[in-house]
């Protein structure tokens, strides 16, 4: 199974059977699954006529695309099933699924830079994000501000909460300045 | 850890309501549902929780309605979940920021929930500057906000008042220096005046000229000979300093709790006794040399040209701090920032080749070299641009700067040579004026540069100081006393978490006679491993007590306690030396009959002498020269050498195949006997000879009696007996199959 550039989903090839046999990936699809959010905003799965209480859901490639090849896993970390694009299920799944995305993968996207300060070790950041205005620490060096893609940047604060500057290219060349010194 | 938040007044009233009068925790819950941050709190009451959000109370429910509350940590945020009647639900969102703190939170539920006593030993320090109130970076107790710089220096000097009688010779050799350094102008004047050109009337001199000539002289090698001088004693007088502090921090360190050195890591710890003291050592130096050096100069320089001419002094010292501040300018905001760069790429390839050419095995398994020639290529190009770059603005900027440097100079000679020609001044004073402006300027950039490095230095200091004054957790008591052991053990009660919030054993209660062998047996994660630190008293229990021969193992000395405690781990660390050395660890005055004792019972004898330099074979780093077998036998000779009362095995021969596994049980029968033996062991036939068996079970003793009892209750110890011996099975029918 293999993805082509554009992130879409490509069927395997005959070549790659053998593959598949060996790993016996479960794929969830709309016809025989049912998500249900619960009344204690948790997500349940009806896969057939099995019900999995309290599944969580996990993206393969959280930073190039949450859309493609989820993992549905319980709270014991087994996978229930997968699903290869959201594309395939109808809208309101595709909604609750995208939710619990968002709420598994939390990192506030940066949408300005106000300030950073390098200093003893550690750079103490201001930024104004998609979660709000946010001040935070980051420990210098050990990868703690790092490109995921050539344009993508992740901060993760010393309490390990993490942020997001999606596109680098889109930041002023001020902002630019003040994080450079960071990476 | 702070869990009883203040509440604002007006939401005080709402949570009153919800929960009842008396709120026994309050915490931030910073993070709505929908991924908004905001002051939420999280209020606990005596029965009820509730949520609120200005004032207003979203959520409340009974804590007894649900249990299992837990907080469970995603990306980048976390959740904190109960289970009501079997249906999870989510309670509030929170950031990692308040994760530990709802760690705790948690817990209370839960106990609440279950009417039982809320078990909080609060010791766990919240990382909140003492001084400003401000949040901590987690692991360090140094607030760079407040941190007194003062304080730090007072302390540095009196650790190096030891050297201080050395350090004032150094003084006194840097005043002398630069009082040569300053009457070099003074003889150039001479030179000038009396010899090369007289004032007129005057006739020039030939002993005044020999004279300026021999003064210059002596400037210039005594300059330079008190120059070496200086060097040499300042840099003993900062090694000196630095090594005293490696020895304290060194020391601090071997005397703290190994609770206090595994919450740190290892490389942190590596860093406050080499680079941190390497840092302060420059410091040291920096400011015992150049510092004062520079200072004097500035000072006396300025003293001497204001008296020469002091409108000439103005114009020579007016630019001066334009002059500094432009250099830094250039220096730090452009210079450094394309050096930073250039180091960057730099660094990207140099780690992408060392990766490719340590794995130049795999490359050329998969035939993928034309592959990597691209992608070097393509760095290459990147750094050689990045260089270029930086070489560029290098070579224009670098002379600009010199010239700032000298720009005094110009000015001097340019009014100067105007007062020369008004006859205000001869052309000795000239020269021996431009000589000491020249002498301005280097000292005030440096000194446009000091303060940063002093301060990197001072958080070293302070850093290496947070260690000196940190207080080992476990420690002996004014009573402690010498105690013989005889070999009975007593839990009695024992409840202990590494954070207090997560209890690793629970109502821990047994009682092992003097010689018994006790096998500890569950999951990974059930706190076998735990138990055993107790037993060495690693770590003091929160509550309850553990008895050694009836004596609290807090009233017995750590140190006599532990020599009497032989340890075998898994993962055996051997040091640097000889085998005899390394046997001889645990009792360094062993005679070498006692060694080969030891270690013919743990059965290394055989293949000690086997090896061609027999007990004198030099260890390589972690005895990577010896397989691990033969590594796991010298850490038995070495744990029974000093011929302890209490004998721990913690997964002694795990990692081991099933042959060197039989040698090593049979050494290890003969080592038990007579001892109290504490085995963990995953392979349960390991454990065969064991009197009787401990299975732990989520922290608490689930099951405890001989291998029989137990197999006839058929509970954990059962079926995990029996898991293995399927596997076991299955194993040696496929072997049976794949022959057949």
């Amino acid at each position: 199974m293999t993805r082509n550039e554009t992130g879409a989903v490509q069927k395997p090839e005959k070549s790659g059977a053998g593959l598949a046999d060996a790993a016996q990936i479960r794929y969830l699809s709309p016809a025989d699954t049912t998500f249900i959010r619960t009344e204690g905003r948790m997500l349940n799965v009806q896969i057939g006529d099995q019900l999995h209480a309290g599944v969580y859901v996990h993206c393969s490639f959280p930073h190039t695309n949450k859309r493609i090849y989820l993992s549905v896993r319980t709270a014991e970390n087994e996978e229930v099933g997968m699903i290869r694009s959201l594309d395939e299920f109808p809208k309101e799944t595709q909604e609750l699924l995208e939710e619990q995305v968002q709420l598994r993968y939390f990192a506030p996207e940066i949408t300005k830079v106000l300030s950073v300060k390098e200093e003893f070790g550690y750079s103490y950041w201001e930024a104004e994000t998609s979660s709000g205005l946010c001040r935070f620490t980051v420990r210098s060096g050990g990868g703690n501000v790092k490109l995921m893609t050539p344009n993508r940047l992740l901060v993760v604060d010393v309490d390990g909460n993490r942020f997001i500057i999606p596109e680098l290219d889109c930041l002023s060349d001020k902002e630019y300045r003040m994080i450079e010194v960071c990476m | 850890m702070n869990l009883n938040f203040t509440l604002p007044e007006e939401q005080l009233f709402a949570a009153r309501q919800a929960v009842g009068e008396s709120i026994l925790y309050c915490v931030p819950a910073d993070l709505t549902y929908g991924g908004r941050r905001t002051e939420n709190y999280f209020v606990v009451g005596e029965h009820r929780w509730a949520l609120l959000e200005d004032g207003v109370v979203i959520e409340s429910r009974a804590i007894a309605d649900a249990e299992e509350y837990k907080v469970v940590p995603l990306i980048g945020s976390a959740v904190l979940e109960g289970d009501e009647a079997g249906t999870k639900f989510i309670l509030t969102r929170l950031s990692m920021k308040h994760a530990a703190r709802y760690g705790y939170i948690a817990q209370i539920l839960n106990d609440i929930s279950r009417k039982r006593k809320v078990r909080i030993y609060n010791d766990e320090d919240e990382p909140i500057c003492a001084t400003c109130g401000g949040q901590l970076v987690p692991g360090t107790r140094v607030c760079p906000k407040c941190m007194n710089k003062a304080a730090a220096l007072k302390r540095l000097l009196s650790v190096s008042l030891a050297h201080s009688k050395t350090f004032a010779v150094g003084l006194a050799v840097i005043i002398a220096a630069s009082a040569i350094s300053m009457a070099g102008p003074y003889f150039q004047k001479l030179l000038v005046n009396s010899a090369l050109q007289p004032p007129a009337g005057q006739s020039p001199s030939v002993p005044m000229f020999l004279l300026g000539i021999a003064g210059l002289l002596l400037v210039l090698v005594g300059g330079e000979g008190l120059g070496i001088v200086k060097g040499r004693i300042m840099a003993r007088v900062s090694s000196e300093i630095a090594a005293d502090l490696r020895k304290l921090v060194y020391e601090r360190i071997q005397s703290l709790s190994l609770g206090f050195l595994t919450s740190q890591r290892a490389g942190d710890i590596m860093n406050r006794i080499t680079s941190d003291t390497e840092r302060i050592r420059n410091l040291v130096q920096e400011l015992a040399t150049t510092a004062i050096f520079q200072l004097i100069i500035l000072v006396s320089a300025s003293v001497l040209l204001f008296s020469a001419d002091w409108r000439l002094a103005f114009v020579v010292l007016l630019p001066a701090p334009l002059v500094a501040y432009l250099q830094r300018y250039i220096w730090k905001g452009v210079l450094w920032k394309l050096f930073r760069k250039q180091w960057r790429v730099y660094d990207k390839a140099n780690s992408f080749l060392h990766d490719v050419l340590s794995g130049i095995r795999v490359v050329k398994a998969f035939g993928k070299e034309e592959r990597e020639v691209t992608r070097f290529r393509q760095y290459n190009s990147e750094f050689a641009a990045a260089t270029i770059q930086t070489e560029k603005v290098f070579s224009i900027l670098a002379p600009i700067s010199n010239y700032l440097i000298q720009m005094g100079q110009y000015l001097v000679l340019l009014i100067g040579c105007g007062m020369i020609l008004n006859k205000d001044m001869t052309l000795g004073e000239l020269v021996q004026f431009s000589g000491y402006a020249a002498m301005i300027y280097g000292p005030i950039t440096w000194l446009m540069f000091m303060p940063r490095w002093v301060s990197n230095a001072i958080i070293s200091i302070d850093r290496i100081f947070s260690v000196i004054d940190e207080q080992p957790e476990v420690i002996d008591s004014e009573s402690s006393v010498k105690h013989s052991i005889r070999g009975t053990i007593t839990f009695r009660g024992v409840y202990f978490g590494y954070k207090s919030y997560e209890p690793v054993l629970k109502d821990v209660n047994f009682e092992v006679k003097p010689g018994e062998m006790i096998g500890l047996v569950g999951h990974s994660g059930s706190g076998k491993s735990t138990l055993i630190n107790l037993v060495s008293r690693f770590y003091d229990v929160n509550e309850g007590e553990i008895l050694i021969d009836g004596v609290n193992i807090r009233r017995i000395e750590q140190a006599h306690l532990r020599s009497q405690i032989g340890v075998v781990l898994q993962e055996t660390f051997l040091f640097g030396g000889t085998i005899l050395d390394n046997i001889r660890y645990s009792k360094p005055d062993a005679t070498y009959e006692e060694v080969l004792e030891a270690a013919k019972i743990a059965n290394a004898h055989d293949f000690i002498l086997r090896l061609p330099d027999g007990y004198d074979t030099r260890l390589e780093e972690n005895g990577s020269n010896l397989s691990g077998g033969e590594r796991q036998r010298l850490a038995i000779a070495r744990a029974v050498l000093n011929d302890p009362r209490i004998l721990i095995l913690d997964e002694a021969t795990a990692s081991l195949d099933i042959d060197t596994e039989t040698a090593i049980q049979e050494a290890l029968q003969r080592v038990t006997r007579n001892r109290t033996t504490l085995a963990i062991a995953h392979r349960l036939s390991t454990l065969r000879h064991a009197d009787r068996l401990i299975v732990l079970d989520k922290g608490k003793i689930a099951e405890i009696g001989t291998h029989a009892e137990l197999v006839a209750r058929k509970g954990i110890y059962y079926n995990l007996i029996t898991a293995q011996r399927n596997m076991a099975k299955a194993k040696t029918e496929a072997a049976v199959e794949s022959v057949v």
